[in-house]
């Protein structure tokens, strides 16, 4: 118990330098997690269709960060496309905004969000929040396992 | 953490024992939570359904805990409808069982558990795994507004 299990989480973020915030805080020295970043909702399903095809560069992800604002595909419609999807409906999301608005909350989880956390607006906060957010995420919580062709297998690693 | 603030814990869980540890280790955690407790997901459903009564004193739960394996509907009967159920398919559900099989996991994820937790048999472990719970979900979540009366919440 209490073993960090280092993960790979998908970052759907349009801007730098809360991208640049949640990588410091998200990969320290004390953790290997893998974070791979996409700036637009059609960016993230382009890299998840190919993580369906297993393509190396893009890693199934054991959860996916995700901001609400963004040009294009917003982060409620990228929730709304993963409902169908029996692969993708796997992977817990976790709503990463400026937005503290009553009806964003209440949107983001009946979407199925498994999260909703306000971004900090300082880097001891954001490290906080991810080390708070990581502790449950990639510590307490078992994940769902991938195979070599994407498909779901088996439960979180040893 | 909000001061002053009360969580409410939705607990389906049939074993006495599991129920008295998740008891203590919510009691130790810096959090002004009420703990209700059911032993069945009938229980848990009719609970939920008297929260949704007009005018009801019944907290509707911020955040339910429920175990797999228990008499009657069992755990994933009781997700998969709570999930169907747009008055509470917004209340976000974490598994907390025993077993850790791949398809029980896969299962909980696929129906929109909001994380899966497996039980720890000490008192202490499991303390500390709350903490990290507590912490992730009313501290560094922010989660849907409880509207329901707080008058039946102790």
């Amino acid at each position: 118990m209490d073993r960090y299990k280092a993960a790979v989480i998908l970052l759907v973020e349009d801007d730098i330098g809360d991208q640049k915030l949640t990588k410091q805080a998200l990969c320290g020295d004390r953790v290997g997690n893998e974070l791979n970043i996409v700036n637009s909702g059609e960016k993230a399903l382009e890299y998840l269709e190919k993580s369906k095809r297993n393509e190396p560069s893009c890693p199934m992800p054991d959860l996916i960060l995700l901001d609400l604002n963004m040009p294009g595909m917003g982060g409620k419609s990228l929730l709304k496309q993963f409902r169908d999807d029996p692969l993708l409906n796997l992977i817990p999301v976790v709503i990463l905004t400026t937005s503290d608005s009553d009806r964003d909350v209440l949107e983001s989880f009946q979407l199925q969000a498994a999260g909703y956390v306000q971004k900090p607006a300082n880097l001891d906060g954001f490290r906080q929040t991810m080390k708070d957010l990581s502790d449950y995420w990639f510590v307490i919580c078992k994940r769902v396992e991938y195979d070599h062709d994407s498909v779901a297998v088996g439960a979180g690693a040893s | 953490m909000e001061v002053g603030k009360m969580s409410v814990v939705l607990l389906v869980e049939d074993d006495p024992g599991d129920q008295k540890l998740m008891r203590y280790a919510l009691s130790q955690q810096e959090l002004q939570s009420h703990l209700e407790i059911v032993g069945t997901g009938e229980e848990a459903l009719d609970y939920l359904e008297r929260s949704a009564e007009e005018g009801s004193s019944i907290c509707r739960p911020h955040l339910i805990l429920l175990d797999l394996n228990m008499p009657g509907i069992g755990g994933k009967e009781f997700l998969r409808r709570v999930k169907h159920d747009p008055r509470f398919f917004d209340i976000p559900v974490v598994i907390v069982s025993t077993s850790d099989a791949a398809g029980d996991i896969q299962d909980s994820y696929k129906m929109k558990a909001a994380g899966y937790i497996q039980k720890c048999p000490s008192p202490e472990d499991l303390r500390r795994v709350v903490q990290k719970l507590v912490r992730y979900w009313f501290a560094t979540s922010t989660l849907v507004k409880n509207n329901t009366s707080m008058a039946g919440c102790r």
